[in-house]
């Protein structure tokens, strides 16, 4: 049974600059990466498949628009997750893409999903959106049941158990497959590929696609604003005895003391 | 318009109907647990009860909602987790628009329009999303409605074939007083070396009368506090009128859970470290050396 993992190309968003004054987002300049929790995807399906048997493939539907440097990151981020050990990828890319919605891009993944895969593994929220919109639509296409918040997962014969973080409880659960799971950034540390092993990823299968859209999106993004926080970044200086005497004297200024 | 709007957490369900109120006569959706609370229901125009459902029962829920969905044009969940699970869900089967952690929504022109945060707090997207939409609105944004009686209907439950089996629920520790309602925070993060050290943040808390939060790491992977104290987008955002943070770098996915604190402090070893563009007043030194004399100096203003 082979195992996917979804990887979004998202915008690295410690690395975006935004300018309150003038509420521009640089988002063109920022780079984009693989997000952190879909490298902790990765090593789940890499251990997954040991038990599995088949093979654990990489999928991306690039949003980041078609320019040279979009789709040189893009191959990039899936480097990275093939030479975690992951067996192949497959990047979908193209005008239009970046008009998708979650509803779009759901569609278009389950096309690449349907009758390939048994379980689809995907990050509980990505790094630039963190909605958990797409696995979930991705799951009610298929017509799979769906797992979110997975902190372990064990299997089991023809199912898996999959342990899940909810705020005010723990829960295991039992899924069959095929499945769609979404698991959380502490389910595991990601293994740190060696040059070796970045070289050698190089030369696995990536396929690439054009992307045409399924359907028309539902929701378009009127503006982008920039949240104004004002913050006044003075550093206090001195010993520590003086600090400690500058700070509580600012505070009681501020009448927050 | 109408609204159906449904939560497993009945305070949820509360903000949720004050919500939809903004949209139009709201039918809250209330399962067989949550009986018992019906009557704390204000507001609403009608309460659709389900005796023969559980709201531990995810599949369950998906099936009902996206039933009982084709009669409304907007429906409301919660932003806690079971509730985010399920928006993209029902969407889905309703070929409906999406979207989680609303703050703001109106409808303009037939369409549902809302702001959301975006890029781990750098911005806010206005979205405009046709109609059916499917919605999480953000936690403690709107106030429970205080009055109204809502009229009760009862509603079947929907018979499917389960292919998610529960098979434990463990109860997490509750912790005092939530993080979100605090006016004066302490919030720690992985500048400390150990578990034990925590001491000197509530030490800290406790002569500010104050409580303490952590980021996702200390909370969730080191697992030094309860999950429900980390701080940021994938936990809670907070407002306190006087946050300190400690030992915390102030990565992006922390910072944008802070944004509404009004006085915000950090102390950290590392001058260059993000935080420090969070934040009102840095002190660059080692939280150890610190927060101690901070503390004492404090317990002597508060003492006498
Ligand atoms: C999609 C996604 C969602 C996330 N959601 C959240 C979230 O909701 N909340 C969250 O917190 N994180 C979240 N994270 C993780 C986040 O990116 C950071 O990894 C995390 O906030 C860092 O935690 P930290 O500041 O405790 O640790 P570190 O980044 O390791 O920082 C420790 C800091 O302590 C300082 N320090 C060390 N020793 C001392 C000392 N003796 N005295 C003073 N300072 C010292 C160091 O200089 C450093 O700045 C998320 C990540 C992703 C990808
Ligand atoms: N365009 C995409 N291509 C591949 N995987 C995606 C894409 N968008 C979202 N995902 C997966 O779904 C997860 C949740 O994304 P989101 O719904 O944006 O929070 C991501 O972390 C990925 O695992």
């Amino acid at each position: 049974m082979d195992i996917a993992v979804l990887v979004k190309q998202s915008l690295d968003v410690q690395e975006l600059r935004v300018d309150q004054d003038t509420g521009k987002i640089y988002i063109e300049d920022a780079p984009t990466k693989a997000g952190d929790i879909e490298l902790n995807a990765t090593e789940e399906a890499v251990r997954l498949k040991e038990k599995l048997g088949g093979k654990a493939i990489a999928i991306m539907l690039s949003t980041g628009g078609a320019s040279g440097k979009r789709q040189k990151e893009a191959r990039e981020a899936l480097t990275r997750v093939l030479a975690m050990g992951l067996d192949g990828a497959v990047l979908i890319m193209g005008e239009g893409a970046e008009k998708g919605d979650t509803y779009v891009i759901a569609k278009a993944l389950a096309e690449e999903i349907r009758d390939k895969f048994g379980l689809v593994l995907a990050a509980e929220g990505s790094e630039d959106n963190f909605s958990g919109l797409l696995p979930a639509r991705l799951a009610a296409e298929l017509g799979w049941p769906y797992v979110a918040y997975a902190t372990a997962i064990e299997v089991e014969g023809d199912h898996v158990k999959v342990t899940r973080s909810l705020e005010d409880f723990e829960e295991v659960v039992r899924v069959k497959f095929p499945a769609v799971i979404s698991v959380t950034q502490e389910i595991n540390k990601p293994r740190v590929p060696k040059l070796v092993e970045i070289v050698k990823a190089k030369k696995k299968p990536l396929d690439q696609k054009d992307f045409s859209p399924p359907v028309e999106p539902k929701l378009t993004i009127r503006e982008l604003k920039v949240p104004k926080v004002e913050r006044k970044q003075i550093v206090i200086e001195g010993d520590v005895e003086e600090a400690a005497e500058k700070l509580i004297q600012a505070l009681k200024e501020e009448g927050v003391l | 318009m109408k609204v159906l709007a449904f939560s497993h957490s009945m305070d949820l369900a509360l903000e949720l109907v004050s919500a939809g109120r903004e949209l139009g006569d709201v039918s809250l959706l209330v399962t067989s647990d949550q009986e018992g609370r019906i009557n704390e229901v204000k507001g609403a125009k009608e309460v659709l009860l389900c005796k023969g459902l559980d709201s531990g029962d995810q599949e369950g829920l998906v099936e009902l909602i996206s039933g009982l969905a084709s009669d409304y044009e907007v429906v409301l969940l919660a932003s806690d987790r079971r509730g985010r699970e399920l928006v993209g869900q029902v969407a889905h089967r309703l070929g409906a628009s999406s979207a989680v952690d609303v703050s703001s929504l109106s409808v303009e022109d037939g369409k549902l329009v809302v702001e959301r945060m975006t890029f781990g707090g750098k911005a806010i997207a206005v979205e405009e999303m046709s109609l059916p939409a499917v919605i999480s609105v953000q936690k403690g944004k709107f106030k429970p409605p205080e009055e109204g009686e809502p009229s009760v209907r009862e509603v079947s439950a929907p018979s499917i074939e389960r292919r998610v089996e529960v098979i434990e629920r463990k109860e997490k520790p509750k912790v005092g007083v939530p993080l979100d309602k605090a006016e004066i925070v302490v919030a720690v993060g992985r500048g400390f070396r150990k578990k034990e050290d925590l001491k000197l943040a509530y030490e800290l808390a406790d002569v500010l009368g104050g409580v303490v939060g952590a980021t996702r790491p200390v909370a969730a992977d080191l697992k030094w506090m309860e999950e429900e104290v980390w701080i940021g987008i994938s936990g809670v955002r907070i407002a306190p009128k006087l946050l300190i943070v400690v030992g915390a770098s102030g990565q992006q996915q922390f910072a944008a859970g802070i944004m509404d604190s009004k006085v915000v402090v950090a102390v950290n070893t590392d001058s260059k470290a993000p935080i420090f563009e969070q934040a009102d007043y840095g002190v660059v030194m080692d939280l150890y050396e610190f927060l101690p004399v901070l503390t004492k100096k404090l317990k002597e203003i508060k003492g006498g």
